[in-house]
């Protein structure tokens, strides 16, 4: 494992790498040693339960935390792998984010919201009035176009700081929770976007509670619990959620009393 | 990426009901309620608020009108501006959506920068709508054609417009520091009264706070008269240091 930039050109180096990256909050470690990567081309989800670590480790990803230890690296194409802490500002140009509560506000209307998004990341205007029109038709959201986002259902909220957080194409996109407050026909249109985004290329992560919904979409499933990547579950596996709580109860069960438990962390623990 | 911050945070200035209502108190209100007063106080009537308000009145016409307009603007300007202040810049860490202004290719320092100069041109913006609509105001109240005298007097009320919109820049600092705008709601509310307090021991020239107030005519023409131009560029001074703290934590901490 390595904690160093690696150099420009590098073929099949992973968009995002994290590296023993560790944070606290007070006492509380909210991230502990995770190492994880996502490559271009691929939708990498993390499942876990609440608070076990997810938008953290998403918000270290993007820079917007300091590691307490380890790194995050970001490499985007054409540009040299570089820590997102202090990363220079030029770099999120190939990024787009939604953690937590969605870029929006009451006041302006959809178009306007993400027409400002696009702005700025990086657009002219021009090319934000275009992407922004271009996204509010993919995401489905064109009946609400010029109506106030003080209006919209929480489920089209987070579809608007989805297209916010795309309208500029990011080679690197990080979702958390992109579906919660979706009805069944709004996670159909995310998933096909998300699919979509693949396609071109972009590198996706992830988090959700749904293992499902992962199942169907995710290249790669790392589970986070206590801020630890317990493992991975295979996408395609039978009985995501009873492979899920095993590996979680395994986790919370004294690691001195049960050293099978522990070996089997160990096994699954490829991201490790 | 800076011109894109100053677009965005335009859009969101013009459209905020709490910038625009601001807009309307100092616009409207100030030059309304100056017309109102001197009207009264300007008058023969002995009513109890003839006789509070004439002491108010210095010199005659148009000076005394619009040099209540610039008493009226001294508290209202710190009391506006600095409530849109605290708001613009603490509202993304009230409504949890900081984030969303983070990892982006125009820097939380453009973005924040933008916030506070357009606050700046606001509060301008509004010291000249209060003259402007204060000309016709006065023309209703029976002053007759501005003299020279009413330039003078307007020029003092814009630099008094300035003076307390640079003295609300510094609660921008605890807003961002404090994580929301209520903190720094909070802040303005104890300058007013620390302020108030330090003008009655008599230090008022010397606290920047006081200054614009008590030059402005707020204590009586002595001790309009007693404030220096060292006293009136400490606000300048105060406003500088609290925007540069301002821009330097957002592009310092962590932003969360």
């Amino acid at each position: 494992m390595t904690t160093t930039a690696r150099p420009l050109g590098s073929t099949d180096a992973p968009v995002l790498r994290l590296s023993a990256l560790r944070r606290s909050f007070g006492p509380e470690r909210a991230v502990d040693g995770v190492d994880l990567t996502v490559r271009a081309g691929e939708i990498h989800a993390l499942v876990g339960l609440n608070g076990a670590g997810k938008t953290t480790l998403m918000r270290l990803a993007l820079g917007m935390l300091r590691p307490d230890a380890g790194q995050a690296w970001v490499h985007l194409p054409g540009r040299p792998e570089v820590p997102a802490w202090r990363a220079p500002a030029s770099l999120w140009a190939g990024v787009g984010h939604l953690v937590e509560t969605p870029f929006g506000y009451p006041e302006l209307t959809v178009l306007e919201t993400v027409t400002a998004a696009a702005r700025l990341r990086g657009l002219t205007p021009a090319e934000a009035r275009r992407g922004a029109e271009h996204m509010v038709t993919e995401l489905d959201l064109t009946h609400w176009a010029r109506r106030r986002t003080s209006t919209l259902s929480q489920g089209n909220r987070q579809r608007l700081g989805l297209a916010c957080a795309s309208v500029h194409r990011p080679t690197l996109l990080v979702l958390d929770e992109p579906s919660t407050a979706l009805d069944p026909a709004g996670v159909l249109v995310v998933r096909r976007w998300l699919r979509a985004a693949r396609e071109r290329g972009s590198a996706v992560l992830v988090s959700s509670h749904h293992l499902d919904e992962v199942a169907r979409l995710a290249d790669r499933i790392t589970v986070i619990h206590r801020g630890q990547a317990l493992g991975m579950l295979a996408p395609g596996g039978v009985d995501l959620e009873r492979q899920f709580f095993a590996m979680v109860y395994a986790a919370e069960g004294p690691a001195d009393a049960d050293a099978d438990a522990g070996a089997d962390r160990v096994a699954l623990g490829e991201v490790r | 990426m800076t011109r894109a911050a100053w677009e965005v945070e335009l859009l969101k200035l013009r459209r905020s009901p709490v910038a625009r209502t601001s807009a309307l108190v100092l616009v409207l209100g100030t030059a309304g309620l100056s017309a109102g007063f001197t009207a009264v106080g300007l008058g023969d009537g002995e009513s109890q608020m003839a006789v509070k308000v004439r002491p108010m009145l210095q010199g005659e016409g148009w000076a005394a009108y619009l040099g209540m307009l610039g008493q009226i603007l001294s508290v209202a300007m710190l009391l506006c501006v600095g409530v849109v202040v605290c708001w613009v810049v603490g509202r993304e860490f009230t409504d949890g959506t900081i984030g969303s202004l983070l990892a982006l290719p125009t820097p939380p320092r453009a973005v924040v920068a933008a916030k506070l100069g357009l606050v700046v041109l606001g509060g301008v913006a509004c010291s000249v709508g209060a003259v402007v609509v204060a000309l016709p105001f006065g023309a209703v109240i029976g002053l007759g054609p501005p003299d020279l005298e009413a330039l003078r007097a307007a020029g003092r009320v814009l630099v008094i417009g300035l003076l307390t919109t640079a003295l609300a820049l510094p609660l921008a600092a605890v807003a961002s520091v404090r994580r929301g705008y209520l903190p720094g709601v909070g802040a303005l509310l104890g300058l007013v009264v620390v302020t108030q307090v330090v003008t009655v021991a008599g230090a008022g020239g010397w606290f920047p706070w006081a200054a614009p107030g008590l030059w402005s005519g707020m204590g009586g023409a002595e001790a309009a008269a007693a404030v220096t131009t060292v006293q009136l560029l400490l606000p300048l001074l105060v406003g500088l240091a609290g925007a540069a703290a301002t821009v330097g934590w957002w592009a310092k901490a962590e932003l969360r």
